[in-house]
């Protein structure tokens, strides 16, 4: 197995503001928001963080993402440092957030040219990966409809499909079926595994239990942080279901009781 | 370089895209700020000569008429002068009868001080008074005093612009500029002011806070374009755009003036300014629109949403009516420093084109202060692209 994502020790505090000190009932001054992750991911697998809300999943991969900097620790993405070489990392990327509302306005046709403009992806090119990419996924069919009619799994698809302009052989998505119906949310599994099919790595993070048994090799179930378990699906349930695990290891955490 | 330059093209083309491919949008920013100003300032001009209007004319016996001031009386029909002959008491009587709206008096000796005052060089210190006598338990004999009395400000106004920034240039066409550049220097450096603003509001804090809240900001950063390249191409797209709204603003006011004018003063003649008066006041609004296009876009970065940046610029926004404001009651400025003060050197030079005392030094002065401090704020704005703490704040 090829290890193409190595997270060592990965560190970052916030200050909390006098606002969020009151909201989240604590005299501290700093929340260490993940204190000291590690763990790999080998290519062409399907990498689950797992953990609550506030657990630090949206930081881990915002400094994997090149997008905020860690306090100490490092990740090397496909030989990169995303503390050293941001760049190179950048450009070897895809990154997706559940949260991403694309302008209503625009034409998937419009934002993809938008996007493989800002990675600087040759005309020929993008128009090869452009046609590839949307007869797969279905977007064909509404190309040049604006998104403000189009329904949520088409936008969805065209979310999914901006994130892999630059064909990246490494995806990070963060929480990419949050807040999704079924429907839509098969979509965005369906297109997953699709990229895995390819050979692409991808690190999600969820707070899915069936998500990650669904399309996770590998998970790293993460609380407060720190990492509580790492290994493969069935390494880390063994005769039980994941969400039973899970509970376990958030109790025995917590100092037994939930 | 194609490569380094192609982030900031594909981000001004999307800026583009987005205003001018949206039918709404273009109406939004572009026809309906010139055209409501046109349609507002044109109806309050209706409904001012309509109530100025009563009875179409005003009827006033004036003794000895100043040749100065005659000619605003000529040029408009709301007053029916006639010239006094009979005695003061004769005249008070009709005022009081209603017999007529006004009985105005002007001293023997007006029009020789006026005429030194204009020529530079005022022999005595004796402030001529203008009587006007008239009944305020009639409505007409009112408006007929209140209009009497503006014309006379304006005049007055017009006089003593002259006397400050030409003394001792006897040779001044006084007759043809005064009017019109008083009464629009007194005006338009503040509405434009405003309206420029608002131009810039109606599409910055959107495309900014707006990018920042749907996520897709997060989006542009992960790709290899350099943050500055950001800052600039949005400052570059907003400021051509808001431009352009400043602009019809300022064609719907400008054409607007003499409707609004009309009746009380038949004296707004637009043909005093020249191609290049324009052309400076065009320097100026690009050179505001920069700017503020460059505050606003930082203020919006320190928002987590358009509403919450909307909120953060209220304050900006009253600043900059009391700049406008400011720069009509204190008027233009003889030192150049003023000049380096951010918008109000924007009010101060307008004013000084309307009332055509713009110089070349003030002119440039105001231009490359106004885009040195907005290079800051991009400079600035791209800091605040790079930081986490604001880029990515709970
Ligand atoms: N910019 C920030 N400023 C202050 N606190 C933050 C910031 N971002 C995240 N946090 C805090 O860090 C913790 C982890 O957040 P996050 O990584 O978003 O968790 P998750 O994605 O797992 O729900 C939370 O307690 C959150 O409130
Ligand atoms: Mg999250």
């Amino acid at each position: 197995m090829q290890e193409i994502l190595s997270v060592q020790n990965l560190k970052k505090q916030f200050k909390l503001s006098y606002k969020q000190q009151r909201l989240q009932r604590t005299p501290q001054k700093m929340l260490t928001a993940v204190d000291g992750l590690s763990f790999t991911a080998y290519k062409g697998e399907i990498f689950g963080l797992l953990g609550p809300n506030g657990a630090g999943k949206t930081t881990t991969l915002r400094m994997l993402a090149t997008l905020i900097t860690p306090d100490s620790g490092d990740a090397i993405i496909d030989g990169c440092s995303v503390v050293r070489q941001p760049d190179e990392v950048r450009s070897r990327i895809g990154f997706l957030t559940g949260e991403l509302k694309l302008e209503d306005f625009f034409t998937p046709d419009y934002l993809f040219n938008f996007f493989s403009d800002l990675y600087g992806v040759p005309e020929n090119v993008r128009a090869v990966r452009k046609r590839e990419l949307f007869s797969r996924f279905g977007i064909d069919r509404f190309a040049e409809v604006k998104l403000a009619n189009l329904s949520t799994g088409m936008k969805q698809k065209v979310s999914l499909v901006i994130s892999v302009v630059n064909d990246p052989d490494f995806i990070i998505f963060d929480e990419p079926t949050n807040g999704l119906d079924v429907l839509t949310a098969k979509t965005v599994t369906d297109f997953l595994l699709e990229l895995k099919s390819q050979g692409k790595t991808i690190i999600l993070s969820t707070h899915i239990f069936s998500l990650v048994e669904k399309i996770c090799d590998r998970v790293g179930i993460i609380i407060d942080g720190k990492l509580a378990a790492l290994g493969t699906v069935s390494e880390i349930t063994g005769e039980k279901n994941l969400e039973d695990v899970f509970f376990d290891i958030y109790a025995a955490r917590a100092g037994g009781t939930l | 370089m194609k490569n380094k330059m192609r982030g900031i093209l594909a981000i001004i083309k999307k800026e583009f895209a987005r205003f001018f491919l949206d039918r709404r949008m273009l109406l939004n920013t572009l026809i309906v700020p010139g055209l409501l100003i046109y349609v507002v300032y044109t109806l309050m001009g209706t409904i001012v000569s309509d109530i100025a209007g009563t009875g179409d004319s005003y009827t006033a016996a004036v003794r000895n008429m100043s040749a100065y001031i005659a000619p605003a009386f000529e040029q408009s029909e709301v007053f029916e002068i006639t010239s006094a002959t009979e005695s003061d008491e004769y005249y008070t009587g009709q005022v009081r009868n209603g017999e007529i709206d006004i009985y105005v008096v002007f001293p023997d000796d007006f029009d020789d001080i006026v005429g030194e005052v204009i020529e530079g060089s005022p022999s005595s210190v004796t402030i001529p008074n203008v009587e006007i006598y008239f009944n305020s338990s009639e409505d007409s004999s009112s408006t007929a005093y209140s209009a009497f009395v503006a014309t006379l400000d304006v005049f007055e106004g017009s006089i003593s612009n002259v006397f400050d920034i030409n003394a001792g240039e006897a040779d001044y066409d006084l007759s043809t500029t005064s009017p019109t550049s008083y009464i629009l220097s007194a005006i338009v450096p503040m509405v434009l002011l405003v309206l420029l603003f608002s131009g810039c509001m109606a599409v910055a804090p959107e495309s900014i806070a707006g990018e920042k809240e749907r996520g897709t900001f997060a989006t542009m950063l992960v790709t290899p374009v350099r943050r500055s390249h950001i800052a600039v191409g949005k400052i570059v797209s907003l400021s051509c755009i808001s431009l352009l709204s400043g602009i019809s603003s300022f064609l719907g006011l400008i054409l607007s003036l003499p409707n609004l004018m009309q009746g009380v003063f038949d004296v707004v003649d637009l043909s005093v300014f020249s191609a290049g008066h324009y052309l400076m006041i065009l320097g100026v609004m690009l050179a505001t629109v920069l700017l503020l296009v460059a505050i606003i876009s930082c203020i919006s970065a320190l928002a987590k949403s358009v509403k919450e940046a909307n909120s953060y610029i209220g304050p900006l926004n009253i600043i900059v009516i009391v700049v406008g404001l400011l720069s009509s009651f204190v008027g233009s400025s003889a030192s150049p420093l003023l000049y380096l003060i951010p918008l109000y050197n924007s009010a101060m030079l307008v004013t000084d084109v309307m009332a055509l005392t713009v110089t070349p030094l003030n002119f440039v002065i105001t231009l490359v202060s106004n885009i040195v401090y907005a290079c800051i704020f991009v400079f600035l704005l791209t800091r605040m692209f790079n930081s986490e703490k604001i880029m990515f704040n709970k």
